[in-house]
């Protein structure tokens, strides 16, 4: 008898907290948005200047860990307690997108003035997509290409303004550049094994005709000796296997590499650390005139299927959209537009290197879409370390990688 | 304490609420037993239920209800908060867990397929193997090295407490922050220790101590060692205090050497502290993750891989959360065994 009492005076009481607050604003619609964005990044500015618009819809906007992104947003799914829009990762989407997690955008998109699916680069529009419809939008984009330092480059009798465009070529310029006496290596890229080894390896099977689902492809397998070989003779630390993009590039800024493969992300802080002329030129390709491909990396935006407010939710994503014109300058990211030409920061090795990276951007493919992208990007990465740790041949090595990839894809 | 019999011999677990009730319906029984004056006693409820309360009360205070309180407390919080989450993940391994049912608890059940895959993998064996390198070498290393500085500080020296204070910096760190100390001492290219070692002409390459697959292991145990030293140090300390001086006087004076008086005195002394110690590191390094996280990621190709961090891999990077909660269990065995061993150690510890 009590509880029940206490239960309606309870509800009553929570009627009347929510009517108050109904009657307080009650044109305004609530939403909320989960990203990764601390304040000198996009989400939370566009979020702050979206609230200032005063259309009837607030945005709350909360700031999750890179780490945690996918498990919290899982939980609070599957909890029914998710937010109306969320950024995620974008080898991710798919994950979420086919287990009807997200909301099918495809309508909305064909309706929309501001989002349109041919201004965006091919790559960010593909991982938004599952079974041919859109279940989010791309929120920025980034890929990766080679750096390289002209001033070791000169010293070692190389051409600075032709600088590595072939597997081969690349592998010979490393050979002249390495230096042992001097602390030197040829090359730094990134063989660890997280997503960073696969996001580094693919597109190089994909040059070499190759894909995840064909990652035993000739050319994946040539690509991965020519790893070895750079492992091998020492053309890139032994390091290059547990070290990540980051602390790799890091070795090229203070002149402990001659080249690194790395992305945009490291423009800032090379423009500061680098004491030397760098240059960035695109991917090497395994023979002339041969395919491009580059990775894709960053993060897209997605409107879950519970959300209550789908119509206002996409409104939100269709600002967010509107301002990637300033999402450069204003936050160093590229946006996924091919639409919008990005203006000079004045800086010219970074505007030289800008160019390289929107033309990388052409190329950039996807990993996936796959809902099952972790075990088909461990599959991969499980290849690159016994391979380069000698623990198995490359042929060897991917051929059983292939067989994980069939098993998950079944 | 006397028992009422309208509460019956169950009372003491009866909701209070209920209690009360019977209380009530049979006022005069109660007082006239408890022996309250008969002026006060009848036809006065309101009185006879203070009584009992005030006896429930003083139970509490001072009786069988203090003591059930006091041990309710700490069990109800090690239910909430180990023993569930244990019952959870134990059930979470016989099930079918993707991360759309991670909400539910009623999964579908599949038996021991997930025991039956986990062996079914090439890496299951090996990481299993690197486990018990990794625990035995830890344990080996922090132990002996412990042992011998416990030893040392107790010659007392001038400066021997503060010395063996330092020594605790180590300890008090957290795994994070030394896994990524220990990551630059062990780089390849410019680490410390490949520096030490080549000056000293111990090696004439760098070793890769982080990316060789003979070395990643050795790498985080080493690490691992320097991490658990100063505590096992400082419990073995304890243990040798407690050792009575004049059984070495006595020794002496029958003329027993170093050696002996350790072998016969020190270490027999010592055994239950010793076995506490062990069952202690094996749980702590069951439990080290930290430092494969900041150093080798398990890596290359496996080689550093452990239980512990395979299970996280598995729930929170792959997100087979089954299999996650299947190399947990895997270790709550093992974990289980080392602790029945501590408990039995320290047992009459508690006696005395």
């Amino acid at each position: 008898m009590g509880i029940r009492k206490y239960a309606v005076i309870g509800a009553l009481a929570l009627a009347g907290v929510s009517l108050f607050g109904l009657s307080a604003k009650a044109e305004d619609v609530k939403l909320t948005v989960w990203s990764l964005d601390r304040d000198i990044q996009p989400a939370p500015n566009l979020v702050a200047e979206f609230n200032k618009l005063n259309n009837g819809i607030q945005i709350e906007y909360r700031q999750i860990q890179f780490d945690d992104v996918v498990s919290e947003a899982m939980r609070a799914y599957s909890t029914g307690q998710a937010p109306d829009i969320i950024a995620i990762d974008n080898p991710e989407h798919a994950l979420f997108s086919s287990r009807g997690a997200f909301l099918d955008l495809t309508d909305m998109i064909s309706k929309s003035t501001v989002i349109k699916p041919e201004n965006y680069f091919p790559g960010p529009l593909k991982s938004v997509e599952w079974d041919g419809k859109y279940y989010g939008v791309p929120k920025a984009t980034n890929t990766i290409a080679l750096y390289y330092n002209k001033d070791m480059f000169k010293v070692k009798g190389l051409d600075p303004s032709k600088p590595p465009q072939t597997w081969d070529e690349l592998v010979d310029a490393a050979r002249k550049l390495t230096d042992p006496a001097a602390n030197v290596y040829g090359l730094a890229f990134s063989a660890k094994a997280n997503e960073e080894g696969t996001f580094q390896f693919l597109p190089w099977a994909q040059m070499g005709g190759g894909s995840y689902e064909n990652i035993n492809a000739e050319g994946a397998v040539k690509a991965l000796e020519i790893w070895k070989t750079i492992i091998d003779e020492k053309l890139a630390s032994p390091d290059t296997l547990t070290r990540g993009q980051w602390d790799s590039t890091g070795t090229f800024n203070s002149g402990n590499a001659a080249m690194a493969i790395s992305g945009p992300w490291e423009l800032d802080r090379m423009t500061q650390e680098a004491k030397f002329d760098w240059g960035v030129t695109l991917l090497p390709v395994p023979k002339e005139g041969a395919e491009r491909s580059s990775a894709m990396g960053d993060f897209n935006w997605a409107i879950f299927a519970s959300s209550k407010h789908p119509a206002e939710a996409f409104k939100a994503l269709e600002f967010f959209a509107s301002q990637d014109d300033k999402m450069f300058k204003n936050y160093g990211q590229l946006p996924a537009r091919s639409d919008i030409s990005i203006p000079e920061t004045g800086q010219p090795l970074k505007d030289a290197a800008l160019k390289v990276f929107l033309e990388q951007l052409k190329y950039a493919k996807p990993r996936g879409p796959h809902p099952e992208w972790p075990k088909i990007s461990k599959a991969i990465q499980d290849a690159i370390q016994a391979a380069l740790t000698g623990q198995a041949s490359p042929k060897d090595a991917l051929d059983q990688a292939a067989e994980k990839i069939k098993a998950v894809l079944g | 304490m006397p028992h009422s019999p309208s509460s019956g011999p169950s009372g003491r677990l009866l909701p209070a609420g209920e209690r009360l009730n019977r209380m009530a319906d049979a006022p005069s029984s109660i007082s006239s037993r408890k022996g309250l004056p008969a002026a006060q006693a009848p036809g006065n409820p309101v009185r006879d239920v203070g009584g009992p309360i005030k006896r429930l009360l003083s139970s509490v205070r001072d009786g069988r209800g203090f003591d059930i309180v006091l041990v309710a407390f700490p069990l109800g919080f090690l239910f909430l908060m180990a023993g569930l989450p244990l019952l959870y993940n134990v059930l979470m391994s016989f099930q079918e867990v993707d991360m759309f049912s991670l909400g539910t608890l009623m999964r579908p059940f599949v038996g021991l397929k997930n025991y039956r895959d986990l062996f079914a993998q090439p890496e299951t064996l090996p990481i299993l193997a690197n486990t018990a390198i990794f625990v035995a070498g830890s344990i080996a290393g922090q132990f002996l090295i412990g042992f011998g500085l416990a030893l040392f500080f107790w010659v007392n020296f001038p400066g021997a407490s503060w010395l063996r204070g330092l020594f605790l910096v180590s300890w008090v760190m957290p795994g994070l922050v030394v896994g990524a100390i220990w990551n630059w001492i062990l780089s390849g290219d410019f680490g410390v220790l490949n520096f030490i070692l080549r000056e000293g002409g111990v090696i004439s390459g760098n070793i890769f101590w982080r990316s060789d697959p003979n070395y990643s292991l050795y790498a985080v145990i080493l690490a691992n060692i320097w991490l658990g030293t100063a505590f096992n140090m400082i419990l073995l300390s304890v243990g040798l205090s407690g050792i009575p001086a004049d059984l070495y006087e006595a020794a002496e004076l029958d003329g027993a050497n170093a050696w002996q008086r350790f072998w016969t005195i020190t270490l027999p002394m010592m055994r239950s502290t010793i076995g506490a110690i062990i069952a202690l590191g094996l749980i702590f390094t069951l439990q080290q993750f930290d430092l494969f996280a900041a150093i080798t990621s398990g890596g290359p190709n496996n080689s550093s891989n452990v239980t512990q961090y395979w299970a996280w891999e598995q729930s929170f990077r792959q997100y087979a959360f089954a299999k996650g909660a299947t190399i947990s269990v895997l270790m709550i065995i093992f974990v289980m065994i080392a602790s029945v061993v501590y408990v039995r150690s320290t047992r009459h510890e508690v006696r005395g």
